[in-house]
Parts: structure tokens; C-alpha cells; sequence
């Protein structure tokens, strides 16, 4: 598997998620993703970023890597904060967990949309969520 | 563009939003608050909410719509949203968004139609 | 998708996994080692042996028409042979034979001539092992196992090369049947048409949701007849796929007609516990048609006689 491509965004303001939103728009527009997949891609940022910014209670970070493998490209997100942590992510994972104002909502539409996500979590230290989309290569 | 203001404008009986392609939040957050304040002040009888720009409709804004459109039935009127995205339907069916007692429609005209045959 | 491994040896794991099945142990490449020397010995006079044998039958020669390919490809095989006996049959190893099965799929040669020829190797070495005073029955006995062996495991993978270019071939026209086979037509103003046939997989049904909706979009249609007539049966992922269409279209703003309906699919919808209670279905396209020309304050009435063509 080769990486094309990395790079990474701070998590830290309202404005961040939109600046993440745009970049991440443009990269998998230019990885070739078809339109579908990349509304995919920047709802599911949009979705990971705000609970960062919102609910973690602390900064964050959003990881990408374009990876090339056979003929396949793969884009990889890592959302990572020192936050407040998920107590129980089976049950975020569960769809319809819709907890206003906790961590973890959303998490099991994400899940849905991409094509791998991972989620690690622990209470008072903090969450990274890793989320997978692969499409054909151009 | 993100900072834009949200203009509603007051056509007839209903007030007419039309959303940029991607709305930061307190531009959504400022539509919810700026539909309310037009819907006393003139009265109308319904909302159109045109998103044929949106690319992006995430858990937040379409709670906001949903939201909203509860608000603005409580105060009298109707609310009718056109012009979805293809990729956006897709993906908010994925996601397993609502929009509430929201309609839809393909277009701008065709929520105008409704709204003129209901008020006839 | 184009895949560049074959899924029926996929990997140089699963290739040790049949080295451990057949049995080849570090016992059977010491003896093969053994015999490097001895081969090295008769490779020549093998590969000699092997090309008169191929020259003479039809179904080889005509590979084999000119003489610069012809002492080429002798020293090809030679080097193919002495690896036989190499001693490593790690992953260079077996991405060589990999490569190899691949180029003589590519020219054309059948797999059971292919096949044969391996058989035809071991007719010319058999003898060769047992030829030699020095080595002693049982040593002889060991290196033909463990030759008989390697030439077994080779053949797997030459036969997967070729598996793996049919397979390619065959994903390749899936792909432009699924292309042609999802249509979706206008049939009216305000009505599109969409009849599918055959089995829908979470790829195809992507797809046709795209193109569905893209549709719909482009041709202002609040109506959409999809006809799945020609769909036996779906599993249930596939039938949350279809369900998302549905669903993708009224957040559109326009309504999907579902006709076509078979038993099985009946099923697979109900025991999935959706709320179909607001999906409109009818048995035939043409039902439906009447259902969308409704929709649409649309009516079909007879010309009166003498009026058609006016």
C-alpha cells in the first residue's frame, strides 16, 4: 500500500470545520471520487468534526492520507481530541442514538456511509475515530 | 460563502430562503432565527426553503430544518424545501436524516405552485 | 474493478498454506537441493528433449514458428528448470511462476497443453534421477517425490493465472452490463421509467440510485415507475439499498412507484420490518404508469374515430 498524500487540520473552532469540509472536498474530488462518495466524505467529516468542537471539550485534530493499492484509492480520516471520552461506544454505534448533546451522535450514520470506520475511546483521556473510503483508481 | 449573510425575502404570502452551498452553522443557525422574526412581521403563510446549492446537509442542519419547520407550523405556516442535491438525497438516506413534516420538491416553481393552489 | 491478484491463489500466503497441504517440507527442498547438481547436468539435454516433443505436435509448433523466439524461449526454460531445483521456493519464487503462467495465458497456449507440458518434464527427469549409481535408490525415490512435489504446487499456479484471466474478463463485461442494463427513461413529462433485470448487488444498486435520482433531477419528473419484474430475488442488504432509493426520491420531492413485485422480494421487505406502509406498488409497469399519469392530473381518453394523424 503506498501513501500518496497526507496531511492534517486542526479541530478547534466552528471555522475549522468548514475549512476542514472545503480541503477534504477538494482532495477527494482530485483523488477521483464520484460526487456521491465525495458527499459521503465531507458529510461524515462534518459529522466527526462537530463532535470534536462541540462535545469533546477539548481541541482536536483531523489526519488524512491518500493510499494507493492494486487499483484502488483509499482515502483515511483520523479524528482525534483529548476529550471528555465515549463511555459506551456500542451504544453510539447503535442507530437512532440520538442523546442530545452527548458524544458519539451520528457515529452509526458514519459508519454507514464509509466503507471502514474504527472508533477508540476512553473516558477522561479522549477519542480517535478512523474513517475509510476506497473507489477506483482514475 | 461561509459568513454570508441569509437573506429572506418576502414574496406575496411566503418567505423565501435560498441556502449557499456550504452553510456554516451560525449561518443556520441564523436562518432559524431570521424566518421566525419574518414570520411575525408579515404574516406569511408559509416557507420556501431552497437548497438546490447545498452540497453538504449534515445531522445539525437538518435537525435545524426540522426544527424550524415545526416552529414556523406553530406560527401559522407551511414549509416546503426544494431543489435537494441527487448526492445529498443519497447521502441523507444514508445517514438517516429527516426533515420533520417538511415537503419536498423538485424545484422552486413547483413549491410555488403548491403553495399558490393551497392558498386559492 | 481490475484486480491485479487472482482470488484462487490470492496470495503467497495461501501458497503456503498448499506447500503445508501437499505436504512439502524443508525435507523435500534439501533433497531438491540435492539434485541441483545432477540437473544442472541434464538440463540442457531435458529442454532439448522438451522443445523436439513440442515442435512435433500441431498444437505447440505453431508458438513456436520462428527461430529467435525458439532459442529464447530454450533458454528461458532452462532457467525455469534449474529453478525447479533452486532450493528457495520463497515469494520471488512464486511470483516468477505467477508471471510466467500469466505470459503463456496472454499468448494463447491452452491450459491443458500447458498442463501436459509439465507432465512431459517429469517424463524427461524421471529417468535422469534414477541414472545415477552414486545416489542409491531411496535418495532417487526422495528427489522424485519431492520433484513430483513442486511441479504439482507450480501447475496450481499456473492454472490460477489462468483462472484469474477469465476472471478479469468476466469482471470487465459485468461491469458494462450493469452500464447497460439499468436504463432510465423518460417515458412521459414528469414520469421517468426504470426497469431492472437481473440479480442487484450493493454495487449495481449504487449505481442505478445515482442514475435514478440524477434523472429524475435533470428531467424535472415528480413521478418514478421502477419495475423490478425482472429481479427474482435480493438479499437484505441489497433490500436496504432499494429502500434507500425509495427514500432518496421522496427527499427529493418525487414519488416511486414500485411494480413488479415478485414473492420472494415480498418477503425480504417485510421480514426486514420497514415501514412499507407509505411505498405505492402495483403488479405491472403499466398499472403504474396509470397510477403516475394520475399523480399528474394527467388522463389517457379515446380519439374520437377518424381523428388519428390530425
Amino acid at each position: 500500500m503506498d501513501v500518496k498524500e497526507a496531511g492534517h487540520l486542526p479541530i478547534t473552532s466552528e471555522g475549522d470545520m468548514i475549512t476542514c469540509r472545503k480541503a477534504i472536498r477538494t482532495l477527494a474530488t482530485s483523488a477521483g471520487f464520484g460526487m456521491t462518495d465525495v458527499t459521503r466524505i465531507v458529510t461524515s467529516v462534518s459529522e466527526l468534526a462537530r463532535n470534536i468542537y462541540t462535545h469533546a471539550g477539548s481541541d482536536g485534530v483531523m489526519r488524512w492520507r491518500i493510499l494507493l493499492q492494486a487499483d484502488k484509492v483509499g482515502l483515511e480520516l483520523i479524528f482525534e481530541d483529548q476529550g471528555i471520552g465515549i463511555a459506551n461506544i456500542e451504544q453510539a454505534m447503535q442507530p437512532g442514538f440520538t442523546t442530545a448533546n452527548s458524544l458519539g451522535m451520528g457515529m452509526s450514520g458514519v459508519k454507514r456511509l464509509m466503507d471502514e470506520m474504527d472508533v477508540h475511546s476512553e473516558v477522561g483521556v479522549g477519542t480517535t475515530v478512523k474513517i475509510m473510503k476506497w473507489g477506483r483508481a482514475k | 460563502m461561509e459568513g454570508d449573510s441569509l437573506s429572506v425575502i418576502k414574496l406575496k404570502d411566503i418567505l423565501l430562503v435560498t441556502v449557499p452551498d456550504d452553510p456554516g452553522d451560525n449561518v443556520i443557525q441564523e436562518l432559524q432565527v431570521k424566518v421566525l422574526n419574518a414570520m411575525e412581521k408579515f404574516g406569511s403563510k408559509g416557507l420556501l426553503l431552497d437548497i438546490s446549492s447545498v452540497n453538504v446537509l449534515d445531522s445539525f442542519f437538518a435537525r435545524t430544518i426540522s426544527e424550524t419547520t415545526q416552529m414556523v407550523a406553530l406560527m401559522g405556516g407551511r414549509t416546503i424545501i426544494a431543489g435537494m442535491q441527487p448526492s445529498v438525497a443519497i447521502t441523507a438516506t444514508e445517514l438517516g436524516l429527516h426533515l420533520g413534516k417538511a415537503q419536498t420538491t423538485l424545484d422552486v416553481d413547483r413549491a410555488l405552485d403548491i403553495f399558490s393552489d393551497s392558498s386559492s | 474493478m481490475y484486480h491485479t491478484q487472482s482470488k484462487y491463489i490470492a496470495s503467497f500466503n495461501e501458497w503456503t498454506e498448499q506447500k503445508e497441504f501437499i505436504n512439502f517440507t524443508e525435507e523435500d527442498e534439501s533433497y531438491l537441493k540435492k539434485l541441483h547438481p545432477y540437473a544442472m547436468n541434464y538440463a540442457d539435454e531435458c529442454v532439448e528433449m522438451l522443445y523436439e516433443h513440442l515442435l512435433k505436435h500441431d498444437a505447440t509448433r505453431k508458438f513456436l514458428t520462428d527461430e529467435k523466439t525458439l532459442n529464447r524461449l530454450k533458454l528461458t526454460q532452462k532457467a525455469y528448470f534449474l529453478d525447479l531445483t533452486s532450493g528457495d521456493y520463497g515469494e520471488d519464487y512464486f511470483n516468477g511462476r505467477i508471471k510466467i503462467g500469466m505470459v503463456h495465458q496472454r499468448i494463447g497456449l491452452p491450459p491443458q497443453m500447458y498442463l501436459s507440458t509439465f507432465c512431459y518434464y517429469l517424463q524427461t527427469i524421471i529417468p535422469k534421477i534414477y541414472s545415477y549409481p552414486d545416489l542409491g535408490t531411496e535418495t532417487a525415490n526422495k528427489m522424485f517425490m519431492a520433484l513430483y512435489k513442486i511441479i504439482c504446487l507450480d501447475q496450481e499456479l499456473a492454472i490460477s493465472a489462468y483462472i484469474h484471466a477469465v476472471d478479469e474478463v468476466i469482471t470487465r463485461q459485468t461491469e458494462e452490463i450493469l452500464e447497460m442494463s439499468t436504463p432510465v427513461i423518460q417515458v412521459w413529462e414528469g414520469v421517468v421509467a426504470a426497469p431492472i433485470i437481473g440479480t442487484l448487488d450493493s454495487n449495481r444498486t449504487h449505481q442505478f440510485m445515482e442514475r435514478l435520482l440524477e434523472t429524475i433531477v435533470a428531467t424535472n419528473s415528480p413521478v418514478a415507475l421502477v419495475d423490478i419484474t425482472g429481479v427474482p430475488q435480493i438479499d437484505t442488504a441489497t433490500a436496504q439499498h432499494l429502500i434507500d432509493t425509495i427514500n432518496a426520491v421522496r427527499l427529493l420531492g418525487s414519488q416511486v412507484i414500485i411494480t413488479g413485485v415478485r414473492p420472494a422480494i415480498a418477503q425480504t421487505l417485510v421480514h426486514l420490518g420497514i415501514d412499507l406502509t407509505d411505498i405505492i406498488t402495483r403488479p405491472t409497469m403499466a398499472s403504474g404508469l396509470k397510477v403516475a399519469l394520475d399523480r399528474l392530473s394527467l388522463r389517457v381518453i379515446d380519439m374520437p374515430k377518424g381523428m388519428q394523424g390530425v
